[in-house]
């Protein structure tokens, strides 16, 4: 895959993502509109929480997608190397990560998220790990 | 320079107020520090946020307070409160300090009627420290300068009515005795079961000389009683689950953690012991167990055999233990001033001792089918609950105890056919189990509450005790011999021999006219109630009320002018039932005035009402059962 393709890639990824946890955040804001005790009750505050870390964090991680797709184009092919371990890692941490706080939502313990927790640290060190080699393709000379 | 000044005006926003002093470091009142392996509340909402927050709204959280401008439920901005003893006391609020200026009720020349100004009670000037209560009544503390001892305002606020009203006219007391002092009450009594963890620290024996004379140290691990009354000290939880990975395992194998109480998977008999360590009427089994429990707090822990560590007084069982004669020897009124005489407990707050004494608790053999506390209570309001969070915590019922769905839990076939097991429309009062099995003969804070002891109707049981039947409660004009005649025909129980009055007149009026205060009071509220002025009508109630506006005890007549309130055209009867007896006369011919000005024609003639057939009242009889009436002396350990 080349350099554009990457590049319509992520701002393909990034502006769908970004339609998809925008919707998330106005669902969230019915909940609250319509005092959703599912949502609103103190013994779901777990639940308010995860919810909108998953809104928050798609949200974020949405338009890191489209500024890396920009990125790719104002920068030269060679100076970013594993470009397609980068991609995928910064696809997967955009799953796994809202993905994970969703899912730890659902299904809770008290004031301990629901197991699909376990997936927000590994989004985590997939979102470090891209993050990483993109900061050093930049700073790398053209 | 702009950006410079807005960010410290932002900084303003947000910077905290004065620094509240040190808890170790607060003088003259008791502190809260979390010891012995206590955490306090605070610790547990973050993992347990719908917990936390269903206690928070409750009246345990609330029943010790420090006293602030937030907590306190009355006005302290100049108010004077003529309803105290001696000289009105004058409440004020310092900026955020509560101050009240009162006759010291400790002064050595107290309650004497003074002549000369040298007599007076000294003045004092006290802050305001501490509170207790908030559901019915708030009760005030103040500092009495002596080491962490608190005092108690000679008036307090009753909620329900927003006054103040005399300490003692809190209270079942007897009249005419002089004004108390509390003193030192807090310290060695109110401590053990109004917080969590309280330990009094009193360098002698409560109660053992002068409390002025005595330096109490005393502490708690949280004012109120917290998370950790119900499920023991917190640190080892908080510790031990600082692993996500334990807290993760025991989610999924849903099996208890040992590392704290939960009382609801312990057994029925021990998690009911959770509650009965303060819902009791209990004594220290022994004066050394009394010295430890007024130095470092009692020792009964959530899960311990609660009987190790005190003598839990239960009549029916250990009536004639060495412990128990002690206690008479040393208290003839030790147990009629709490049980009936054949030991149902008739003082509130003591719930365990009849809860135990049910059939129900009493004759289970299986954890599954044997009552406890938990089985009608909850301490947690659950999340299928619709009830707002201040309904739910005004009885904390769990929602499948709300109506008859408390006993089918196991009396379901029992009651598949509610009209044959009750004999009353299926959908009225007397289809309900708490009315017939739990009636309102316990009495405590200036209302009754219904029975903890599960028992059946029993006109024999009202003979031989006094206590008003549950029939009677509701049929107020109905004879005790028409109770036995249904009883006997309905449930085949024997009748028992009846006096040629309890043939022929209504139970209630022998209860209101002869009874003790205790049974005047039952009756006074009984009259108030909506389901028995439907099975009774109202038309005859008024003038019996009117009666008690003047009884001695300030509780009944207190009760009376509720319940007379209730009555069509009384909604707006005012009555003072602490002012003096002349306002008080007067007051009571004004109720006698709406009466006949609200009645409908001449009331019928019905002779077991004492209203004769031209619609007075059967004046001779009226008068000799009130000159027979039980004038003993009735306290209550409220």
């Amino acid at each position: 895959m080349t350099a554009p393709e990457y590049s319509r890639r992520h701002l393909r990824f990034g502006w769908w993502s970004l339609l998809l946890f925008a919707t998330l955040g106005l669902l969230l804001e019915s909940l609250q509109g319509f005092k959703v005790r599912a949502y609103l009750d103190v013994s779901n505050e777990t639940r308010r929480l995860m919810w909108t870390l998953a809104h928050a964090h798609g949200t974020l991680l949405a338009l890191v997608h489209v500024i890396f797709g920009l990125t790719m184009r104002a920068t030269p092919p060679t100076v970013m190397p594993h470009l397609h371990l980068i991609s995928s890692s910064l696809i997967a941490a955009s799953v796994l990560l809202p993905g994970g706080f969703f899912l730890g939502g659902i299904a809770f313990y008290s004031g301990d998220p629901g197991l699909g927790i376990l997936l927000v640290p590994i989004g985590g060190v997939l979102l470090l790990f891209a993050v990483f080699w993109i900061a050093r393709g930049s700073s790398a000379r053209r | 320079m702009v950006a410079f000044a807005a960010g410290l005006g932002g900084l303003a926003l947000v910077a905290p107020g004065p620094a509240a002093l040190p808890e170790q470091r607060v003088a003259g009142r008791p502190v809260q520090v979390p010891s012995d392996g206590y955490a306090s509340s605070s610790s547990c909402r973050a993992c347990h946020p719908g917990q936390y927050a269903s206690w928070h709204g409750s009246y345990h959280r609330t029943m010790t307070q420090v006293a602030t401008p937030e907590t306190v439920a009355a006005s302290f901005d100049g108010v004077i409160v003529d309803n105290v003893p001696g000289s009105p006391m004058l409440l004020e609020q310092r900026g955020r300090r509560l101050s009240a200026v009162f006759d010291d009720p400790d002064d050595e020349v107290k309650g004497l009627a003074p002549e000369s100004d040298s007599a007076r009670p000294r003045r004092i000037d006290r802050q305001v420290v501490m509170t207790t209560g908030s559901h019915n009544q708030q009760i005030y503390w103040y500092a009495t300068g002596n080491s962490r001892v608190l005092g108690q305002l000679p008036a307090i606020w009753l909620t329900a009515d927003r006054r103040w009203i005399p300490r003692r006219a809190a209270v079942m007391h007897p009249p005419g005795q002089s004004p108390m002092s509390e003193t030192g009450s807090w310290n060695g009594v109110c401590v053990a079961c109004h917080t969590t963890n309280g330990q009094p620290q009193l360098d002698t024996p409560f109660g053992s000389q002068p409390i002025l004379t005595q330096v109490a140290d005393t502490r708690a691990a949280e004012f109120g009683i917290s998370c950790e009354a119900c499920h023991g000290p917190g640190e080892p939880h908080l510790h031990a689950n600082r692993s996500p990975l334990r807290r993760y395992v025991l989610h999924l194998i849903g099996r208890g953690d040992s590392t704290v109480v939960q009382p609801m998977r312990l057994n029925p008999r021990l998690s009911s012991q959770v509650c009965g360590q303060c819902h009791s009427f209990w004594e220290f089994s022994n004066p050394q167990s009394e010295r430890r429990a007024n130095a470092h707090g009692l020792p009964y822990r959530p899960g311990d055999e609660l009987a190790e560590t005190r003598f839990i007084v239960q009549p029916t069982k250990n009536l004639g233990s060495p412990a128990m004669q002690a206690f008479l020897a040393a208290d003839p009124g030790f147990i009629r001033d709490i049980f009936w005489s054949d030991g149902m407990v008739r003082a509130t707050g003591r719930e365990y001792n009849g809860m135990i004494d049910s059939p129900c608790y009493r004759n289970a053999t299986k954890d599954a089918r044997t009552m406890s506390c938990f089985s009608c209570h909850t301490m947690h309001k659950t999340s299928d609950d619709a009830r707002m969070i201040g309904e739910w915590a005004d009885d904390q019922l769990a929602p499948r105890a709300v109506g008859n769905q408390a006993c089918l839990q196991c009396h379901a076939r029992t009651i598949q056919d509610v009209t044959a097991h009750t004999k009353h429309r299926a959908d009225s009062a007397g289809s309900s189990c708490y009315n017939c099995h739990m009636p309102y003969t316990t009495y405590g804070l200036l209302k009754t509450i219904r029975s903890h002891q599960i028992s059946s109707p029993s006109v024999r049981a009202t003979v031989d005790t006094g206590r008003p039947d549950a029939c009677n409660l509701c049929h107020l004009d109905k004879t005790l011999a028409w109770t036995a005649d249904y009883l006997e025909k309905w449930y085949a129980t024997a009748k028992p021999r009846l006096g040629d009055e309890e043939q022929s007149v209504a139970a209630s009026l022998l209860w209101l006219l002869s009874g003790d205060a205790g049974q005047r009071a039952i009756v006074a509220q009984s009259l108030g109630w909506a389901p028995a002025q439907q099975a009774s009508g109202t038309g005859w109630i008024a003038p019996y009320l009117a009666l008690f506006l003047d009884d001695p005890y300030d509780a009944v007549r207190y009760i009376a002018s509720r319940s007379l309130k209730t009555l069509p055209g009384f909604q707006a009867f005012a009555f003072d039932y602490v002012a003096p007896q002349t306002t008080r006369a007067a007051q009571r011919i004004q109720a006698m005035q709406i009466w006949r000005a609200t009645r409908d024609g001449r009331i019928p003639g019905r002779a077991q009402l004492l209203i004769n057939a031209d619609g007075s009242f059967n004046a001779e009889v009226i008068n000799r059962l009130s000159r027979e009436r039980n004038n003993r002396r009735v306290v209550y350990r409220e």
